[in-house]
């Protein structure tokens, strides 16, 4: 009889730390919205422009085909601020003006490269381009 | 799932105790007792498994003390007020949430408390403020609320948590309303606007084209049937032989103006962005144009397509500031132009000011399309390069360059097709952007005529 009491007893004393333990709920922790690390987006038009000049080290045609018209745009309307128009320059006023290597992307009437997997413009190269228009 | 079911049967609300939805509370164990009964229930098993009636009498009091307090914890009966000292606001400056709180219950509670606030909303002191409330004794805490940003923002209501003296229960629950705050946008004084060139037959501060009844001389012409008597220009009448020589003038009009708010895209960084400095620009210059009499309307051109129709006066100002507190970037491949927006919004002859981080190829297509057909146009440009900042290696750092003078090209497009641009830096005045619009449509007015 006493061993049955006893039984009892711890089952019932289980019971009750097993409900303390784990099935009392707590309190709630009112946590505040969790202050998110958010990276602004970069806009679309500049992230356009770093794939481009990362495409463009890759070969001829991504030069020819996506980086030029950019720099004939830029290339255009500053010359077209100094009375200059692309479309009608001869070669050694714009050799003069752009330098060689700008000037051999974006002549007028630049035929599509032969050679399709020809090197393409580095960093350094775009950035010295880019010298050039940004004195003109 | 018990637990859920169980937990909302006991949420009921925090002063009436009548099951309304908008206050409600859940009880539970504090974490010490929940701890006080671990130990009591361990001391128990450890007499029982192990024979050792001194471990239950060290268990003993743990159990008493939290029997006791189960049996003195009344359910709190609380009640909070929240008001603020003003609704409206400018972004930056302070208003002042009182909190005035008050206990019906039997007994002293220790509370812990927050409101909850908008994201851009700054509150003072900062997080859970804790007081000791006794009962029939009402107590008052005040709150420091600051708008970080324009916009519409909320305070409240208030996240407490309370526990009774002995801290055995505790109660959690929200008490009091949510209270509207709204930060109008910080605008500048402006002292230039962009000249209108074409005006409209009401009065106005704009002297017109056109010739009438005004102040501004315009120029002298012969006598003609109904011309005025006092209109006769006597000197100029002498010196041409006696034929009577009258002066003209122009008169005094008011224009219609169209802010045009680009919410397609938008430049930010942790500081802000450019939909803010949009927002403050075209606050701005509604108020300085509905000072000078013209009618202004709003489009609010993005994702989503907004809009104001032109009207007069105070009242249009306050919709339109209330408009763009709404303004937000809903991001969309919708393609709108031009045909999207109501003619009635557009009325002929109206300046219409495009506000814009000039970011995305279809509010660049709007802008050069209303251009193209023959609307009097300017773009203020709220400059994104100062939110952006050159990436770390050496292509992206290229990139961000050719970006800068990709942009300088679209603007000298924009100009080449007879539209104004205003670049606006961030921290800049917008004055001397306008100002700068102005002698460029002094230079170009032949353009803008055609």
């Amino acid at each position: 009889m006493r061993l049955l009491v006893e039984i009892g007893l711890v089952v019932l004393a289980a019971i009750g730390v097993a409900g303390c333990v784990g099935l009392a709920p707590g309190p709630r922790q009112t946590r505040g919205r969790r202050a998110r690390a958010l990276v602004p987006p970069r806009p679309d038009q500049l992230l356009a422009l770093e794939r481009l000049t990362l495409s463009a080290r890759t070969s001829a045609v991504h030069v020819h085909a996506y980086l030029r018209p950019v720099l004939v745009e830029i290339a255009s309307r500053r010359l077209a601020a100094h009375g200059h128009n692309i479309e009608r320059m001869s070669e050694t006023t714009g050799r003069k003006l752009l330098g060689g290597r700008l000037w051999d992307i974006v002549r007028p009437g630049r035929p599509f490269p032969e050679d399709r997997h020809g090197p393409g413009v580095t960093a350094e190269e775009l950035g010295a381009m880019l010298d050039v228009l940004e004195r003109l | 799932m018990a637990r859920v079911s169980q937990r909302r049967n006991s949420a009921r609300c925090w002063t009436c105790s009548s099951g309304c939805e908008r206050a409600v509370v859940s009880a539970s164990l504090s974490t010490r007792t929940r701890g006080l009964l671990a130990l009591g229930g361990a001391g128990l098993v450890g007499a029982l498994a192990g024979g050792r009636p001194e471990l239950a009498l060290i268990a003993m009091p743990f159990l008493i003390f939290v029997g006791v307090g189960l049996a003195l914890a009344r359910e709190p009966r609380l009640e909070a007020e929240m008001e603020l000292d003003r609704m409206r606001l400018l972004e930056g400056s302070d208003a002042m949430a009182t909190v005035r709180l008050g206990n019906h219950g039997k007994g002293a509670l220790q509370l812990e408390l927050a409101p909850v606030r908008s994201r851009n909303l700054t509150l003072e002191p900062v997080g859970t403020v804790g007081i000791v409330l006794r009962a029939d004794a009402p107590a008052e805490l005040t709150f420091r609320a600051r708008p970080q940003r324009w916009g519409a923002h909320a305070v409240g209501p208030l996240v407490v948590l309370a526990r009774d003296p002995l801290g055995v229960m505790t109660w959690e629950g929200r008490l009091g309303q949510r209270l509207d705050l709204r930060a109008f946008p910080r605008e500048q004084h402006l002292r230039e606007l962009v000249a209108p060139l074409h005006t409209q037959p009401f009065l106005g501060t704009h002297v017109a084209r056109v010739r009438g009844e005004g102040i501004e001389f315009a120029d002298i012409r012969p006598f003609r049937a109904g011309d005025r008597v006092r209109h006769i220009n006597w000197r100029a009448t002498a010196r041409r032989g006696g034929v009577p020589q009258v002066n003209e003038r122009h008169p005094e009009h008011s224009s219609d103006v169209v802010l045009l708010l680009d919410t397609f895209e938008e430049a930010r960084d942790r500081a802000g962005g450019t939909l803010d400095g949009a927002v403050r620009a075209a606050a701005a210059l509604a108020r300085a144009h509905l000072a000078r009499r013209d009618r202004v309307a709003l489009v609010d051109f993005g994702g989503t397509l907004h809009w104001l129709e032109p009207a007069f006066g105070t009242t249009q100002l306050y919709r339109i500031i209330d408009a763009l507190l709404a303004s937000d970037i809903a991001f969309s491949y919708a393609w709108r132009n031009v045909d999207s927006i109501p003619l009635r919004v557009l009325p002929p002859g109206a300046l219409v000011l495009a506000i814009s981080p000039l970011l995305d190829e279809r509010s660049l297509a709007v802008i050069t399309d209303l251009r193209r057909r023959g609307c009097d146009l300017t773009v203020i440009e709220v400059s994104p390069l100062d939110h952006v900042s050159p990436g770390e290696s050496a292509e992206d750092a290229v990139a961000y360059r050719l970006w800068r003078l990709q942009r300088e090209a679209m603007r000298a497009r924009l100009q080449s097709l007879g539209i104004g641009v205003a670049v606006w830096d961030r921290g800049g005045n917008l004055g001397p952007a306008l100002e700068g619009v102005n002698r460029f449509r002094r230079s170009a007015r032949p353009a803008l005529r055609a």
